[in-house]
């Protein structure tokens, strides 16, 4: 997956996919139809502001337009900070970011996500934390903490607990990460 | 006062300086902060918000259950965890059937989110229980002379009706900057304040793009403000802030180091705190600073 | 002598800005015959005018000069206040010291200055040679003249002859009605067209008020305000209308094949014909240039006999007709009727006309699954050439993917520059009658801008984004032809910012609005010029709006521009209500500015007769020797005659030669 190169050659409307749309309002995207393009949130987006080829306005006219493979084909949703500024300022209510998410569950779906989400969700699952590190332990102590935080990780009946809600969510069905029942 | 402390990922395991600040300074200033045993991420926004928006409430609603049972407020340090926790709730105090999935998961565990808990920024929490004045009337040492430029963090402004302490104008935000002259700062403004940082997922895609935008915002502070200390209002602000100006001297794109610390390490400090326990971790040579905090 | 009082206006800082008018005030004081100058701020505001009003009453003065704007929006309330003072109207002089000085010269405040008292000078010397003279008054004949029968067109007539006025309704075509009866549904509220024009159409027809002249065309008007004299031809309709119930057996009956105007030449009509089925009235005609005169049945002719049967060979449609209406041995002129009405006022409404697609070369227009919007209209209508069934010109297939592409021929310096404003809401709407009758038809409208500014407009833009009509920003470069009667539409999408490609069964064109055919030519024949872009120019954009440049003849729909229904029929009103004015007076003021002819020492040579433009002048014969005379009632005091007179002898009041050499000497010196 690239952020760099903007759109393939010609993009061939024909062959849009006008299921997109309906995917991305039933993944949380419900407000994508109110977007008129004005571009307010891509005048304040960092992922315009840095540069990404695929920033809330940019996704929501190719969703609109179906165009799911150049989505999936790229990685700018990815880096999308949920910073939410957009939603803060968007005068039609869409919540830009919230149609960045839908994307992102999309892409999921299709199983187009970055080895960092991969991570981060298989961290969250074994650990309760998607940022765990293992050396961490000195460091807290070196300040003065104990080896690990009231969290997941010094209760281990909680992180069960953690696990077997996590089993009973979406994520379990798309077999994205391994989950198996501890033990099991 | 008692308040549910959520400490998150990254404050737990990359600034740990950062929690044993919090941990010292409420106590400090008369709050008990209950450790919310067993709470878990956020969820963290490239986990279970991209997965689908149950998972997501469900993880969040968790969380939210643990600090409910007890009666308490959340208070988070990080705005990762304060934007991830408080949309998840304004999620589900505003769309009844995504409550309703959530609670049809966590009956099994015997919970049941209410939502009866409120998701608090650190300081803003400081801000409106205890106010500015008992700030001032707290701290041993004052941050009298230091120039500081803000870093509020986009979290904890944005987006505004998710929060349950709001300012009153979220684009010219005045909370953190009251906060610091609370300390006795002189806060100094520059036009990109509310600009993000490019920490988080940005940062972990593409390094490259995200250190543009926080050489934008360090070059706007410098030339605006040239302030002795950067402080931030969000854990991840922090770290971005405090680690990237190395990566930006290497490369030639700045040429100076201002140091950076979250508002509670300087709290923290001000009410008498061990300078080594509560920054002892930062990147960016904040001891000059320090000294002349602590004399 | 004349004692003449001059007084300059600042109009704020709109003259004071760029000329000196204290300096202006001390020239004019010393002027010959000036006993007086005044400055003030606002000269047509009541202290303004109450100078004027005192100075006289006070015996100061007996003329007037005002250095102030223009006359077209201010002479009237100065005469105004000259004769609420005590004297004559008519010995006011104004000096456009505004739009003619200091409006152009705004840099140069010197040059500004000094042209100021040129201009003053000129009107000062001019006052000196003023005469008092009085208005007359012409009877007003209470009828008017409508011409157009579209939507516009109908709601003047009604609210005229509502008002108890006669009024007169020259359609050219055989049914009023216009494009809105050629329309499906209408926006913003997707009524049925038919359903809420028809009602209009029959009460149109009905009322006892209206005589309705449908075939017919305006060809001459002559005369001014109270008193047009219009020649109509109704044109020949080859059947007798008297006789004609509109059953259709006639048309059923003929053989001919014409290309249907009314279903935008999508299929075909009889030579005789009944414009649709909701005409009013519903009467037949008979195009006799496609007629193909059946049994050798010319216009005019008697029948051949059956050799066998000793009957008479009739020609189908005549054969068909039950009521004896359709008559071929008759004689008619084909010329038509001229007949003439004399009526006080005239509302146009003569609609317009939206362009064809064989312009746009870009656009493969070869191809019969290229259509305009108008078309579309017909297609979509139940009364159209496929029963209200979506199907594509090429084979009658359902399309699956239709392409709207708007500004076509507007916003374009090829052929229009203007936007014609209806087209963004247009498109919205066919895109939604098909989308929600055929929610799996995917719909893409190529736009530059979204124009939806109207009551209720943007509401109805949001519904259809949320049908999922694909709307994208891109001005479309390119129709190519496929194979399998489809379309490539080659646009960039702007937003996305990249070149798009999109196979279509059906392109749709939003041509533009266009003025009505001869529009320009009917405007010539009552004196109204067009606008650059071809529409009837109002008396003034915001003001005036339904006001032409010619007293009497108001204006309305969209013959001055373009505009949608709510529009043109609130202009029709604002028209018919401007037309009611005089008509409720019963009299119009006629300026005493005109000219007089020395009828002792005219020649009676005639150049004269031959110039007026408004045929105002006559060679009358008494005792025995010829000269001209000139029509008070007629003449609009244009001075072509005193202009041209070789004898010198005719004299244009106002304006009179001692009063224009006085001017000219002033402007001179």
């Amino acid at each position: 997956m690239t952020n760099e190169q903007a759109v393939a050659d010609i993009i061939n409307l024909s062959e849009g996919d006008s299921s997109l749309a309906n995917e991305i309002r039933e993944l949380g995207g419900e407000e994508l139809l109110e977007c008129i393009q004005c571009a307010k949130c891509a005048a304040a987006c960092p992922l315009a502001l840095a540069g990404f080829s695929f920033f809330n306005k940019r996704v929501i006219q190719a969703v609109l337009m179906g165009l799911r493979d150049a989505l999936l084909d790229d990685s700018s949703i990815w880096a999308c900070q949920s910073c939410n500024r957009c939603t803060e300022i968007c005068p039609r209510e869409v919540n830009p970011f919230e149609i960045i998410q839908a994307m992102r569950r999309v892409a999921i779906r299709e199983f187009a996500l970055p080895t960092l989400s991969i991570e981060g969700l298989k961290s969250l699952y074994d650990t309760g934390h998607a940022v765990y590190l293992a050396g961490a332990g000195n460091t807290r102590n070196k300040v003065g903490l104990p080896e690990k935080p009231p969290s997941t990780v010094a209760n281990p009946e909680a992180l069960k607990e953690l696990q077997a809600i996590l089993r009973k969510t979406a994520l379990a069905e798309l077999g994205i990460i391994p989950m198996e029942e501890p033990g099991v | 006062m008692k308040v549910g402390f959520f400490v998150g990922c990254n404050t737990a395991f990359n600034r740990p300086d950062l929690e044993q600040a919090v941990r010292y300074a409420f106590p400090a200033l008369g709050i008990e902060l209950d450790n919310l045993e067993g709470q878990s991420c956020c969820p963290s926004w490239g986990t279970m918000p991209s997965v689908d928006v149950v998972g997501w409430c469900v993880v969040g609603a968790r969380n939210h259950t643990i600090a409910e049972e007890k009666g308490l407020d959340i208070v988070t340090v990080c705005g990762s965890c304060y934007g991830s926790l408080a949309e998840s709730k304004y999620k589900m105090d505003t769309h009844p059937e995504i409550k309703e999935q959530v609670n049809n998961i966590l009956k099994d565990f015997g919970r049941e989110y209410k939502g009866t808990s409120n998701v608090r920024l650190t300081f803003y929490y400081l801000y409106h229980e205890l106010g500015p004045d008992k700030i001032k009337e707290a701290i041993k040492y004052k941050l009298d002379g230091l120039k500081v430029a803000l870093q509020p963090g986009c979290h904890t402004l944005w987006p505004s009706k998710v929060y349950y302490d709001k300012e009153e104008d979220p684009f010219h935000p005045r909370v953190l900057k009251e906060m610091c002259e609370a300390l006795g700062a002189t806060v100094g403004h520059y036009t990109r304040l509310i600009d993000c940082c490019g920490m988080g997922a940005m940062r972990s895609t593409d390094m490259e793009k995200s250190l543009k935008l926080v050489e934008r915002k360090l070059l706007s502070m410098k030339s605006e403000v040239n302030p002795d200390l950067i402080v931030t209002g969000c854990s991840s602000c922090l770290i971005q802030l405090d680690t990237a100006q190395e990566f930006l001297r290497n490369s030639k794109k700045i040429n100076f180091e201002i140091p950076v610390l979250h508002y509670m390490q300087v709290l923290a400090l001000c009410l008498g705190a061990d300078p080594e326990k509560v920054t002892g971790l930062a990147k960016t040579n904040v001891k000059p600073i320090i000294e002349r905090i602590v004399g | 002598m004349p004692r003449i009082g001059v007084y300059i206006c600042h109009c704020g800082e709109n003259i004071a800005g760029a000329v000196n008018v204290e300096e202006v005030r001390k020239y004019a004081e010393q002027l010959p015959g000036v006993v007086l100058a005044r400055n003030y701020l606002f000269m047509c505001s009541d202290p303004g005018q109450e100078l004027i009003k005192q100075d006289i009453r006070n015996g100061l003065i007996d003329r007037v000069v005002v250095a102030a704007c223009t006359p077209r929006t201010h002479e009237p309330i100065f005469r105004k206040a000259v004769e609420d003072g005590g004297l004559n109207k008519y010995l006011l002089e104004m000096a456009n010291i505004r739009d003619q000085d200091s409006w152009p010269h705004w840099q140069d405040k010197e040059g500004a200055t000094e042209k100021a008292k040129k201009l003053v000078a000129s009107a000062v010397a001019k006052a000196a040679y003023l005469e008092p003279l009085e208005d007359r008054f012409v009877e007003v004949t209470r009828a008017s003249l409508v011409v157009g029968g579209g939507v516009s067109g109908m709601f003047a007539a009604l609210d005229l002859a509502n008002m108890g006025y006669k009024v007169y309704l020259v359609e050219k075509n055989p049914s009023v009605g216009g494009n809105m009866a050629k329309l499906d549904k209408t926006f913003p509220t997707n009524d049925c067209s038919a359903c809420i024009l028809t009602p209009i159409m029959v009460q149109v027809g009905t009322h006892p008020n209206i005589e309705l002249l449908t075939y017919s065309e305006v060809e001459s008007v002559e005369g001014s305000v109270g008193n047009f004299k219009v020649k109509v031809r109704k044109k020949q309709t080859y059947i007798d209308w008297d006789k004609c119930t509109g059953c259709g057996d006639c048309v059923n009956a003929c053989p001919a094949k014409v290309p249907n105007e009314f279903n935008e030449g999508m299929n075909n009509r009889k030579a005789i014909y009944i414009e649709f089925p909701q005409a009013v009235p519903k009467r037949a005609v008979v195009d006799i240039e496609h007629c193909l005169n059946c049994a050798k049945r010319v216009m005019g002719t008697q029948p051949r006999i059956h050799s066998k049967t000793g009957e008479p060979i009739l020609a189908p449609c005549e054969k068909a007709c039950k009521t004896g209406a359709c008559d071929r041995s008759r004689a008619y002129n084909p010329e038509g009727e001229l007949i003439e009405l004399n009526v006080g006022t005239i509302i146009i409404a003569t609609g317009y006309k939206v362009m064809d697609k064989e312009p746009f070369k870009e656009y493969s227009p070869q191809s019969p699954n290229v259509i305009t919007a108008m078309q579309l209209e017909r297609i979509l209508s139940a009364t159209g050439p496929t029963d209200g069934q979506l199907k594509r010109p090429s084979d009658g297939e359902k399309p699956k993917t239709i392409a709207f592409i708007s500004c076509v021929g507007s916003r374009d310096k090829r052929f229009h520059t203007y936007c014609s404003k209806v087209c963004c809401m247009y498109m919205l709407k066919e895109a939604r009658l098909i989308k929600e009758k055929y929610p799996n038809i995917n719909i893409y409208i190529f736009f530059i801008d979204v124009r939806t500014g109207g009551k209720d407009f943007e509401e109805y833009y949001n519904y259809c984004r949320n049908l999922g009509i694909r709307m994208l920003r891109g001005r479309v470069g390119a129709v190519d032809e496929l194979p399998g009667d489809r379309l490539r539409v080659r646009a960039f999408d702007v937003d996305l910012g990249a070149p798009v490609e999109l196979e279509a069964d059906l392109v749709v064109l939003a041509t533009a609005i266009e003025p009505a055919p001869a529009l320009e030519e009917l405007g010539r024949k009552m004196g109204i010029t067009c606008g650059s872009e071809g529409f009837l120019k109002e008396l003034h954009t915001k003001l005036y709006p339904v006001e032409t440049s010619v007293k009497g003849i108001y204006i309305a729909g969209c013959a001055q521009g373009p505009k949608d229904i709510p529009e043109s029929v609130s202009q029709a009103r604002a028209a018919s209500s401007a037309a009611a004015v005089p008509l409720t007076l019963g009299k119009v003021i006629v300026e005493p500015l005109i000219s007089e002819v020395n009828q002792r020492k005219c020649s009676g040579c005639g150049t004269c007769v031959q110039l007026c433009p408004y045929s105002a002048i006559s060679l009358v014969e008494d005792k025995g020797k010829l000269h001209s005379k000139i029509d008070e009632a007629l003449c609009a005091g244009c001075g072509i005659c005193a202009a041209a007179c070789p004898s010198g002898v005719i004299t244009l009041h106002g304006f009179t030669n001692t009063q224009i050499f006085a001017q000219i000497k002033a402007l001179a010196s």
